[in-house]
């Protein structure tokens, strides 16, 4: 009895800090002074611009997923059966373009691009290329660069799963390679490859960074940067932006389920009790230089260009003289630090933020793994669901949400407008990647040990500390650090909610970027990225090696 | 679970403690850029009076647009706008306090308005700036800039977002009519972004020109070596008080009327002047800028520009997307 009270509470908690936010939209879109009515809504959504803005939110959203194909169906390929599958470092080096924040990547191809900017000091004949690039094609470009690794791992895991002998059967049987390409491999990748295309498409449609800097200079709207917009540009109209905000969240409703449904029809099991070998292919030379040249290729468009870009931008005195000699300096690091204390400020919010939001987000979602083991099925398909709803989302919608909710109880729990409604919405955002963490180490955890525990006289307050808290302390681990090194750069949330006096990292950036000094932004930015990727390498190699 | 809750329950506890203390000593100010400025009265004035300052620094927009979310529940005791048409809507919709500051007696005449509620404590005003590596000389009138020899290469700050080019188009377009923007965004100008992100468009070089752009950053990146430099055209310009006001539901009044005192006290206004910008009372000197009487004035009816401010700036942005 006590324990379906305290599973209720639980649900009850969950509904409040996740689902209320999410219906507080919708009321807002269909709610005139506490009147039913969906015509405002529907009229938002009719209104011209925003029909096109629809439209070329999904036209994006489809023309990243066909680009970024195109950059990852080779990789994986290559990364997987050939024999440059042996180098594993690429599995970290192509990590570089996901984790660097899409909003500094974009700022980076800006600084290199824009009129008489670095591609045009350092190549005046590539002049061209400039208007080329601030339109459609180039947004669409930058954020294939950066979503890319994410098909390319899931096509790489794919591929791995599929035995070499299958391949070799449709080789015995006399078909050649372009045609057990098409016959086998491609019907029995479609499933995946359908799944990494709808994620794509909905990480696209969910994307603000790029969108609200790139975007923005070519005068292109999407559903997140309007959604921004009616939330914080005079004249406000919440309404709107809660509008389209139902749209976007039935348009991502609908591909996860779309993908859910893929997930359970066109995929095939592959991995059977016999272990299939994988058998390398050999690449002739000239096929291996291709290969080679395609990866650089890569690397070379989605690391090197937009770190180079802000790396340098950060070293640059003067900027109406450029790359000069004489014109390099350090001291827009040391500006950063000593003009005022906005940076220094900035940077120890974001570190508050990122360790508190993680501890929370860790506590909670290793509370809510063990009430979904420890319950039954119903409720604990439901906690789950809310639980990961989260990550399902774009986090504009959320954290608009939050903002409408915590104004409308503001009586009631005074947070709004407070450092705490941002450690609430962090926590409420990246609940997700603890509870997937935790709970793949907790079903690891065979029965018999707890039982083992509790036979051998432990009370279950010890079993737990003695015995679970070990096994998935590791989970808990890399749910932290993930929470960690996300938090510390998130830009949706301060961007719509953060109080008076309150910059992070992530506003700190665009702030100088757009009205302040680009010296003193992109060497932020550059402290930015190493801190991500030092945290990074520290996870994997000092956390995640310890083994028990 | 149950330290979950236990947890959140703190949260609740600590956060409500958090936010009944802020009832006492401080002063809320809501101000537009430059930040430098922003962040030096905050500073002094605390060490003055030991009330603590808390400030929101944004475009006019985004102030405008956060008084707007907080109706419910208001934050702000002060706010400054870098437009006066936008303080005097603000004003007209009743949301302002009049009060007489300490040496209102002193200020420019006509930056302070007839009920006491605008105070003008500083001023910029905007210009035509240049990348001097690009055109060495430059003293074109704002027509004269239609001319195709700089074609593609003039860029105005975003009137939606920059109170002050907000003012001078809707000042400029009352005295003269829509022909010069019209024949400027045919000669392709474009719109960067707010006055920062304009300046830096033609500090880089990505255009020669910046129109209607605010004088005080100009004056500051000369000052830093960058190869800018600026003139108001003999047509005249708008030269636009920024204004302070009180907030009717200030909840901390006192001291937001000891914040507007501060704000025309010698030492605030000398700061002013050090950020570049016009001080607000006549009797301070200054050399490192043109002066007030220096500046070409296009005459202003402030009524009838708060008038069609906001459609002239959405105008703008309109006539020059591509």
């Amino acid at each position: 009895m006590r324990r379906k009270v305290m599973m209720s509470v639980f649900v009850a908690l969950l509904a409040f800090l996740i689902l209320c936010p999410l219906l507080s939209i919708f009321a807002e879109a269909v709610f005139q002074d506490g009147i039913f009515s969906l015509g405002p809504a529907i009229a938002t959504i009719r209104e011209s611009e925003n029909a096109a803005m629809i439209g070329s939110s999904l036209l994006l959203g489809l023309l990243v997923v066909i680009t970024s194909s195109v950059i990852a169906l080779p990789l994986a390929y290559i990364f997987s059966r050939t024999q440059l599958a042996r180098y594993r470092f690429f599995d970290v080096i192509f990590m570089i373009p996901f984790m660097t924040p899409p909003y500094i990547a974009s700022m980076g191809w800006i600084l290199f691009m824009q009129k008489r900017g670095l591609m045009q000091q350092l190549f005046p004949s590539l002049s061209f290329i400039t208007d080329h690039f601030f339109s459609l094609g180039g947004l669409v470009l930058v954020m294939s660069f950066h979503v890319f690794p994410f098909m390319m791992t899931m096509m790489k895991n794919a591929m791995l799963s599929v035995p070499s002998s299958l391949d070799e059967a449709g080789a015995v049987l006399g078909a050649t390679f372009p045609t057990r390409l098409r016959k086998l491999f491609m019907p029995l990748l479609t499933g995946n490859y359908a799944i990494g295309a709808l994620l794509v498409f909905v990480k696209t449609i969910s994307e603000y960074g790029t969108p609200s800097t790139l975007g923005r200079r070519i005068g292109f709207e999407v559903f997140t940067t309007d959604i921004h917009r009616y939330a914080t540009v005079a004249p406000i109209e919440f309404g709107k932006s809660a509008s389209l905000a139902s749209v976007l969240v039935g348009i991502c409703l609908l591909i996860w389920m779309l993908q859910n449904y893929i997930t359970m029809k066109k995929t095939y099991s592959l991995i059977g009790g016999k272990g299939g070998a994988m058998h390398i292919r050999k690449l002739s030379p000239p096929a291996l230089a291709a290969a080679v040249a395609f990866i650089v290729l890569v690397i070379f468009f989605s690391m090197v260009i937009p770190l180079f870009s802000v790396i340098s931008s950060s070293l640059i005195n003067l900027r109406g003289y450029g790359f000069r000699s004489g014109n390099f300096t350090l001291g827009n690091y040391v500006r950063l630090f000593t003009e005022d204390n906005q940076g220094t400020g900035a940077l120890a919010v974001s570190i508050f933020l990122a360790i508190s939001s993680a501890s929370i987000a860790a506590i909670l979602g290793t509370l809510i793994v063990m009430a979904i083991r420890r319950t039954g099925r119903r409720t604990g398909q439901a906690i789950e669901a809310m639980a990961l709803l989260p990550e399902m989302l774009p986090s504009i919608v959320l954290v608009l949400g939050i903002m409408l909710f915590y104004n409308a109880i503001y009586k009631l729990i005074p947070i709004y407008g407070t450092i705490w409604i941002m450690v609430l919405s962090y926590v409420i955002l990246f609940l997700p990647y603890t509870v997937q963490y935790v709970s793949s180490s907790y079903s690891q955890i065979s029965h018999s040990l707890l039982a083992a525990g509790r036979v051998s006289g432990g009370s279950p307050a010890y079993v737990f500390i003695h015995v679970t808290l070990p096994l998935i302390s590791r989970g808990i681990i890399s749910g932290w650090m993930m929470t960690f090194i996300i938090a510390f750069r998130e830009l949706v949330t301060p961007s719509l909610i953060a109080p008076t006096n309150t910059l992070t990292v992530s506003t700190y950036i665009i702030r100088q970027f757009e009205q302040g000094s680009v010296g003193k932004g992109m060497s932020m930015a550059v402290i930015c990225i190493l801190f991500s990727t030092v945290s990074l390498l520290f996870l994997n190699k000092v956390i995640l090696r310890k083994r028990h | 679970m149950k330290k979950g809750l236990i947890i959140l329950a703190l949260l609740i506890a600590v956060s409500s403690a958090f936010a009944a203390d802020a009832d006492k000593g401080i002063v809320t100010v809501y101000m537009p850029s430059p930040a430098g400025l922003a962040n030096k009265l905050a500073a002094d004035f605390e060490a003055k009076t030991g009330i603590e300052v808390r400030t929101f620094q944004g475009t006019t927009g985004e102030i405008l647009a956060r008084l707007e979310t907080e109706k419910a529940n208001p934050v702000a005791d002060v706010v400054i706008l870098a437009s006066w048409s936008d303080g005097l809507s603000m004003k007209d919709s009743g949301q302002l306090e009049s009060y007489v500051p300490e040496n209102a007696d002193k200020m420019v005449e006509g930056w302070i308005d007839e009920d006491s509620m605008l105070f003008g404590y500083s001023a910029s005003a905007v210009g035509v700036i240049y990348n001097t590596l690009i055109y060495p000389t430059l003293d074109a009138d704002w027509d004269a800039l239609a001319d195709p020899a700089y074609k593609n290469d003039i860029a105005i700050p975003d009137p939606e977002l920059s109170g002050a080019c907000k003012d001078f188009v809707a000042g400029y377009v009352n005295a003269f009519g829509w022909d010069t923007f019209e024949a400027l965004a045919a000669n392709g100008m474009v719109v960067p972004g707010a006055n920062r992100a304009a300046l830096d468009a033609v500090t880089t070089g990505e255009v020669g020109v910046l129109i209607a752009g605010v004088d005080y950053n100009a004056y500051s990146s000369m000052a830093d070596g960058e190869p800018l430099s600026i003139y108001y055209p003999a047509s005249g310009t708008v030269v636009n008080p920024r204004p302070a006001m009180i907030m009717k539901t200030a909840p901390d009044m006192d001291n937001a009327k000891a914040f507007i005192d501060y704000l025309l006290s010698d030492d605030a206004q000398k700061m002013v002047t050090e950020a570049y910008l016009l001080p607000g009372r006549s009797d301070i000197e200054y050399s490192n800028r043109s002066t007030l009487d220096e500046i070409p004035q296009i005459p202003c009816d402030w009524d009838a520009m708060m008038a069609i401010s906001t459609d002239s700036a959405a105008r703008i942005n309109e006539l020059c997307e591509r």
